[in-house]
């Protein structure tokens, strides 16, 4: 994935954003897109349908509200900021509905898929989604935007609405808990 | 011998020819929000490996006695295999979508009339190939004269 | 030389991933150099990071723009009315006025009222997200109004909805229940009593009530009533006999005036017959349709939900 630093988005497409310029909203979004759909596919447990809404939200929500950028923070932690938003809500939600919602079947990853030909490999992504999954949310969403987005813990401080300090602690105990899970699967060292 | 021989022949070119197939319904059956306000929704059945089947296809119509054709708008919804057709003809006029697709070595095709609800699913038609101009035609021209049946 | 003699769990992910600064960098190497629990636990974070390296980026699937397009396209031509709330001591009146990118005040609409008289409609803006057109003789309340949730309460009237917006940001409630939107265009209307009809002309609305639900999708509708909840959806070209039926709960005559697409009404009907009555529901299913794989008739006469979700997943290509 291509990960362009923030330097690299001009503050004319920002602009242009900001007038209602379709073409540089999709220069932003397809710069964009596909991490913050991994992101939240795997927040979701694969539940496509989810991070499709998720997705679509964060963008609609970039582009009604992007006048109030003001360029104190750096483009992608204001829009990783919507991203969080937009997990940690639908997380939320899913948990205060009474009745069980007609939600779709959760997508089975590489089924059929052609980046994972290897059943041993679709195995072992699917553990390792599934471990992800059974993080709680704030870890969750720590980890994933630390490994999809490589933010620096200030920015993502920024993003979750904490100090550094908790990022890390967060960071550190949600990997824990992965290694935990997944030891026999992925092998010890030492 | 030889008529045992055709008739297996003709199981295995049935059982061949009836893999692919479409299935239209009304959006809520794509269970995927951004498909609500499609024309219709489809999936394929009968794909092994429904990332690598084929799809496409046109709006066929006559507009003022002119005869049109448009390149569809399919888009893959969240689910494998789901397709929505979105309406990017023109409201005036009589119009069908005409729907083609391959899978491996199989094709499907379908026509299916739009009337002034939305798409009439009694009057779709399924091949196991993509449709010919003579059954488009053949459609178009129920259509116009207000048949939906 | 300084030596931690406490742990340096919280520090060692920043460690691993070069976010210390150099001189704390070295000191809790030092520790974990010394500390067989935090080198075990280092250990640990490396895994986890390691861990996640399986998991490969997915592309965002073509449908999502085509969504945000859409929705775009709908803010940009629709033309409304801007409502500019003000707190009113005494009257139930608006002001209207035209004015360009104003929207509901979350500070001055939440629990103001709207009322119109017997010749004048408006149409308010709900956020970035779709528009109501709220017709004469009609009362309703903004609940909430904020980009996570917009909410009215309708007490009497007619409004028509259309909402460009991922599920579950836009809420109607009613005396006798509350449709949740799930990305669509509907009216629903309710009297004074409570009595509703909605109607839904694109996308589909869940309607519901105190753990009842109803799935309206477009082409359907569906009454309500106070202290019942949602009633049995269906199609608006259903034969004007099952229609009747369903008023008047005449379990024969929906069952045997039913269509195939009346399956959403027969699917609704099955949670909420008499017990004895559900194997008749089940058999005209099955007779109008093919019962998808994994859907047991011992299971859905249980009402076991996951077999209803899947036999509903699979009927809903027949509506």
């Amino acid at each position: 994935m291509v990960n362009l630093s923030d330097r690299e988005i001009s503050a004319a497409i920002v602009e242009s954003c900001r007038a209602g310029d379709r073409d540089a909203f999709r220069v932003l979004y397809d710069l964009y897109k596909d991490r913050v759909y991994s992101i939240s596919l795997y927040f979701f447990h694969g539940d496509r349908s989810e991070a499709s809404e998720a997705t679509q939200q964060v963008f609609l929500k970039l582009m009604t509200s992007i006048g109030q950028f003001r360029g104190e923070a750096e483009f992608s932690t204001w829009l990783y900021r919507l991203v969080v938003n937009a997990c940690m809500d639908a997380a939320r939600r899913r948990r205060a509905e009474p009745i069980a919602a007609d939600r779709p079947r959760l997508e089975a990853f590489g089924r059929g898929s052609s980046q994972e030909d290897d059943y041993a490999r679709a195995q072992m992504a699917e553990s390792v989604r599934s471990a992800v999954w059974a993080l709680p949310t704030k870890f969750r969403i720590a980890v994933l935007l630390r490994y999809f987005e490589d933010l620096s813990y200030e920015q993502m401080a920024e993003a979750l609405h904490c100090s550094v300090g908790t990022v890390a602690s967060r960071l550190s105990r949600g990997h824990r808990m992965l290694a935990e899970r997944l030891k026999d699967l992925v092998g010890t060292k030492g | 011998m030889l008529r045992l021989g055709i008739a297996v022949c003709a199981v295995v070119a049935l059982a061949l020819g009836q893999g692919f197939t479409f299935t239209i319904g009304n959006p809520v059956a794509s269970q995927d929000f951004q498909a609500k306000s499609a024309a219709f929704v489809f999936r394929t059945e009968g794909c092994a490996d429904p990332a690598k089947s084929q799809i496409g296809g046109t709006a066929e119509g006559v507009v003022k006695g002119a005869r049109r054709s448009i390149s569809l708008k399919v888009v893959a919804t969240s689910r494998p295999g789901v397709y929505a057709v979105y309406q990017n003809w023109p409201g005036e006029g009589d119009w069908v979508v005409n729907l083609k697709g391959t899978c491996a070595n199989a094709s499907a095709g379908a026509v299916v009339p739009i009337g002034p609800k939305g798409f009439v699913r009694e009057s779709a038609k399924f091949f196991p190939r993509a449709a010919t101009d003579a059954e488009i035609e053949t459609s178009l021209k129920a259509i116009a004269q207000g048949g939906s049946k | 030389m300084t030596m931690f003699t406490r742990h340096v769990s919280r520090q060692l992910g920043a460690l691993l991933d070069g976010e210390l600064a150099e001189q704390e960098a070295r000191r809790v190497e030092t520790h974990v150099a010394q500390c067989a629990s935090c080198r075990g636990e280092r250990e640990q974070v490396q895994l986890g990071m390691e861990i996640l390296r399986r998991l490969p980026p997915v592309e965002a699937p073509d449908a999502i723009w085509v969504g945000i397009e859409a929705a775009l396209e709908e803010h940009r031509s629709r033309r409304v009315w801007a409502i500019r709330w003000w707190r009113l001591a005494f009257a139930a009146s608006l002001i209207l006025a035209l004015a360009g990118g104003t929207y509901w005040s979350v500070r001055r609409g939440a629990g103001q009222w709207i009322e119109t008289d017997s010749v004048s409609s408006i149409t308010l803006k709900v956020g970035q997200i779709g528009s109501v057109e709220i017709a004469p003789n009609t009362r309703l309340r903004v609940v909430t109004a904020r980009p996570g949730e917009h909410r009215l309460a309708l007490a009497r009237g007619e409004i028509r909805a259309k909402i460009s917006a991922p599920p579950r940001l836009f809420f109607v409630d009613t005396a006798s229940g509350t449709a949740v939107d799930l990305g669509c265009e509907y009216t629903l209307n309710t009297d004074e009593d409570g009595l509703g009809l909605l109607r839904v002309t694109k996308g589909w609305v869940s309607f519901q009530w105190k753990g009842l639900e109803s799935l309206v999708p477009a082409g359907a509708m569906c009454r309500t009533q106070p202290h019942i909840g949602p009633g049995i959806p269906c199609f608006e070209d259903a034969p004007e006999s099952l229609k009747k039926a369903l008023e008047t709960n005449s379990l024969d005559t929906i069952l045997a005036e039913a269509r195939v697409r009346d399956t959403l009404t027969l699917w609704h009907l099955l949670s909420r017959v008499a017990v004895e009555d559900r194997a008749r529901v089940y058999d005209r299913i099955a007779s109008l349709t093919p019962v998808p794989t994994g859907v047991t008739r011992e299971q859905a006469l249980k009402l076991d939900p996951e077999t209803l979700r899947r036999w509903k997943d699979e009927l809903a290509w027949t509506w």
